[in-house]
């Protein structure tokens, strides 16, 4: 018999445990304000929907025979007139505006190419990049061959989506001094189903000294915040332009505790995505004090007992406050 | 002297009724890093699939500018089998199941509508005890939709046979190498349409009506059976995230 | 299998490791949590299944009658096979996988068995059910699902664990046979008449990865991606050292060798008995459901 406790993480838990988690399990399950039955639909499943004709079909629906038909498993939406299928677990959606956190494939002509989780590696004009010194002008030939010193191969950027073309392809800007490359942290991948759709998502958290980068499509970046470093003040987060002296004193020697602080947020999110609760600031913060309060050691906080515990937090928040998210 | 498939009280080696399905059992979401994956057994056959993608194609010269690119490969594990031998990969036989399980799996796909991507379907055999193919392409099935790969149907797959002068469902191992017919059916079943259809052996057409039917059932049962296992992990992820207000 | 990191995401990494904190908050001796399942695959004489972290894999045990070897009549074989499942990643396709395939099988090979195995882990006269003319073969295959790195100590512990659900039928034989003949035997299907493994020999491997000047315990792909060498040694509860093998390209002062060396073997006994109990635990859970 398997005893999959979580997706990610994997342990024995005791007998006690797994009753306490599964009863957690059942008190999510009838929390108040929770999903309708009726909303849950399977591939080829009909969705009812009072005339065929007039309704708009959105992704995941297919037309059979005059009869509106689901493609996904996962929770019907209903926003006036269009009706859509959501599947819980699928790569990462593009939608213009959405902030990610990408990886760098490919240097091409005039273009990188950006791997956010989509489908498809994602397009990163030579147009769409602030170059360095912030002024605004016309893309030399120059900058075409110095592309590398700006983004390189493997490199990870903050950047928002600029558009979603009609043939599937997404293009990415970085237009503004808050995007750019990422030092100084760790990259925590979660599903993006996970990832609630916030008007901020750039996150200081003074207390740690630390940043946090939420990506709609699921890649997390925590790094130390830029005020903490002990570098030169006058260097801001420039987007782009580096080279190996820039990269090192970007890269100066994080403190221990601040390092530690990076970990304790990264784990929380582990922890969460492993129990598939939604991954938002309050939720990480939330899980961040509780281990601290409790006296959980970082290691340990991967470990059967703090999942439990967090599992057990989540059900009594939510059946007592009648908590919608 | 001929082994007696079914005995007088109308058993079948394992104890089934002819047209019984052996126990089925299917998880979802065993191999964490694959976009989507699943194991399914049906008695003593495992296989685990895994799927991955839709991604950017890997070899360029191959994408398809109106379409998914299907990839899938069959493999067969060195303990899967009673009698342990060293399995080639690539050879005849994983191959030609490898093609028939793309196939069937790319008709239930939408790949229209995701032009220029790749999908990776795995299979790798476990345990081998007659039915591989249908355990392979309903784990597929699974792996798929764990996935959220947009599809027109789940695929559901059953083999049958004819032995002792009856249609028996779902063979097993003893069964298949008893010298009768093998029927495979792969099923599309709200739209009822057969995306694989195999036969070995000799069978009279008017058996063979009876034993497709037999098959046809079996699928169709798979199925149910799929469609509760879906429905229960959407349902475990939705409760567990709880509804987003918009 | 390559790990793209950006060049800051790698500096992270290797300071935080000299500093004595990884990415998930290990110090660098911890290992990751991990379970065990046993029996996973019922048609093997023996079988079992281990996770940590995302790594996945199965081990299983076949045994066979055959013929002793002309030089070691007394003694029967085993032969260890791993193979790397592309559903582990889509580079494992087609003939992907196979060095890394063939990597695993050696490095196990010598640390369990060595010398043409007549390594002291597993007891082969153990094996023999008529000297000179028949014993059990063991096969001992493993198979990689998934992999997050430290796929060598993943698999010793896997086979391990394998080795102590194995069971081997009785062997009546029937008829005395002259020298040259056959003998008549007859297998026991009873299986309480199965006689079970002592593993207690058997040892676990710690792979100690190299990252700028620290060595780290059960590293993870990322850390892998980073290692300018890594020593695998193979350590059993006597404390002897039962296998090395290194890997990475850069060389490795001898002292720093021994120093490594010493570690293992510190870590091997906590491994050691977490092992055990989780092997222990695995058993009364399949008890229970009997």
């Amino acid at each position: 018999m398997e005893d999959v406790s979580s997706r990610g993480l994997h342990f024995q838990l005791s007998d006690s445990q797994r009753n306490r988690l599964r009863k957690s399990r059942e008190l999510l399950r009838e929390a108040p304000g929770n999903y309708h039955p009726s909303a849950f639909v399977n591939i080829a499943d009909p969705i009812h929907v009072e005339n065929e004709a007039t309704v708009l079909k959105g992704h995941g629906t297919q037309v059979l025979d005059g009869q509106l038909l689901a493609t996904l498993s996962g929770v019907v939406e209903r926003v006036d007139q269009l009706v859509t299928v959501k599947p819980l677990r699928c790569r990462y959606n593009a939608e213009t505006g959405d902030v990610v956190v990408g990886r760098i494939t490919e240097v091409g002509t005039k273009r990188w190419k950006v791997d956010i989780n989509f489908r498809q590696d994602v397009h990163l004009m030579l147009s769409a990049v602030n170059l360095p010194g912030g002024i605004q002008r016309r893309r030399t030939v120059i900058d075409e061959l110095n592309m590398r010193s700006l983004f390189e191969e493997n490199d990870l950027i903050s950047a928002e989506v600029q558009s979603v073309h009609s043939d599937g392809s997404v293009h990415l800007h970085t237009r503004s001094l808050k995007y750019g490359k990422l030092t100084n942290g760790q990259l925590v991948k979660v599903p993006p189903y996970l990832v609630k759709r916030l008007k901020q998502h750039f996150h200081n958290l003074k207390s740690c000294a630390v940043d946090m980068i939420i990506g709609c499509n699921g890649y997390i970046w925590i790094c130390a915040a830029v005020d903490s470093l002990p570098s030169n003040p006058e260097i801001e987060k420039i987007t782009g332009d580096s080279g190996a002296p820039e990269m090192d004193s970007c890269n100066e020697s994080i403190s221990l505790k601040v390092r530690e602080n990076i970990c304790r947020l990264a784990n929380s999110i582990r922890v969460l995505s492993a129990l598939g609760f939604l991954i938002y600031p309050d939720t990480i913060i939330d899980t961040f004090d509780a281990s601290i309060s409790k006296g959980v050691a970082i290691k340990d906080m991967l470990g059967a007992e703090f999942l439990v515990m967090i599992a057990e937090r989540e059900a009594s928040r939510r059946t007592k406050n009648n908590y919608m998210l | 002297m001929a082994l007696e498939f079914i005995s007088p009280e109308g058993l079948r080696l394992d104890g089934r009724r002819p047209a019984e399905i052996r126990q089925l059992r299917a998880n979802l979401g065993v191999i964490d890093k694959a976009d989507g994956s699943a194991t399914f057994e049906m008695g003593n056959t495992k296989v685990i699939a895994a799927v991955y993608g839709p991604h950017e194609v890997q070899n360029r010269s191959q994408q398809l500018l109106d379409q998914a690119l299907v990839k899938c490969e069959y493999s067969m594990a060195n303990f899967s089998t009673g009698d342990r031998r060293r399995k080639q990969k690539g050879d005849r036989r994983s191959v030609e199941i490898s093609l028939v399980i793309r196939q069937s799996m790319e008709a239930a796909i939408m790949t229209h509508l995701l032009p220029r991507t790749q999908i990776d379907i795995f299979v790798h055999v476990l345990q081998a005890d007659g039915g591989t193919r249908s355990a392979c392409i309903n784990a597929a099935s699974l792996a798929l939709a764990d996935a959220g790969i947009p599809m027109r149907d789940i695929v559901a797959s059953c083999a049958s046979g004819y032995l002792n002068n009856t249609p028996l469902l779902d063979l097993n191992y003893l069964e298949d190498s008893g010298g009768g017919p093998d029927v495979t059916i792969a099923l599309l079943p709200k739209l009822d349409k057969i995306t694989l259809l195999q036969m070995d052996a000799k069978l009279p057409l008017e058996m063979f009506e009876k034993v497709f039917e037999l098959g046809n059932k079996g699928c169709v049962a798979i199925a149910n059976y799929m469609r509760n296992v879906l429905l229960e992990n959407t349902k475990d992820l939705a409760f567990a995230r709880g509804v987003v207000k918009v | 299998m390559v790990v793209g990191l950006s060049a800051a995401e790698r500096r992270y990494l290797t300071d935080g490791i000299a500093q004595g904190l990884r990415n998930d908050g290990r110090g660098l001796y911890d290992f990751r949590a991990f379970s065990v399942e046993l029996a996973i695959i019922p048609q093997a004489n023996g079988s079992a299944r281990v996770r940590l972290g995302a790594t996945d894999v199965i081990t299983s045990v076949k045994a066979e009658l055959g013929r002793p070897q002309a030089s070691r009549p007394s003694q029967g074989r085993v032969e260890i096979n791993i193979e790397c499942s592309s559903t582990a990643a889509p580079q494992f396709e087609g003939r992907g996988g196979e060095d890394l395939s063939l990597e695993l099988s050696r490095a196990l090979y010598r640390s369990l068995l060595c010398n043409n195995g007549t390594g002291p882990a597993i007891d082969l006269s153990a094996l023999t059910v008529i000297e000179g003319k028949l014993c059990w073969n063991l096969f001992i295959d493993g198979l990689v699902l998934s992999s997050d790195g430290n796929l060598l100590d993943v698999l010793a512990i896997a086979v391990k664990a394998a080795l102590s659900n194995t069971g081997i039928p009785k062997v009546e034989v029937t008829s005395a046979a002259a020298a040259e003949q056959e003998a008549d035997f007859e297998i026991s299907d009873n299986p309480d008449d199965f006689s079970g493994f002592d593993v207690s020999h058997v040892p676990v491997i710690i792979t100690l990865t190299k990252v700028g000047r620290t060595y780290i315990v059960d590293a993870t792909e990322e850390e892998e991606s980073q290692m300018s060498s890594a020593i695998s040694i193979a350590v059993n509860s006597a404390g002897h050292v039962c296998g090395i093998t290194k890997r990475g390209g850069a060389g490795l002062d001898p002292s720093v060798l021994l120093d490594m060396i010493s570690v293992a073997k510190e870590v091997s006994k906590s491994l050691l008995s977490t092992v055990d109990a989780e092997i222990m635990a695995a058993e009364s859970r399949g008890d229970d459901q009997m």
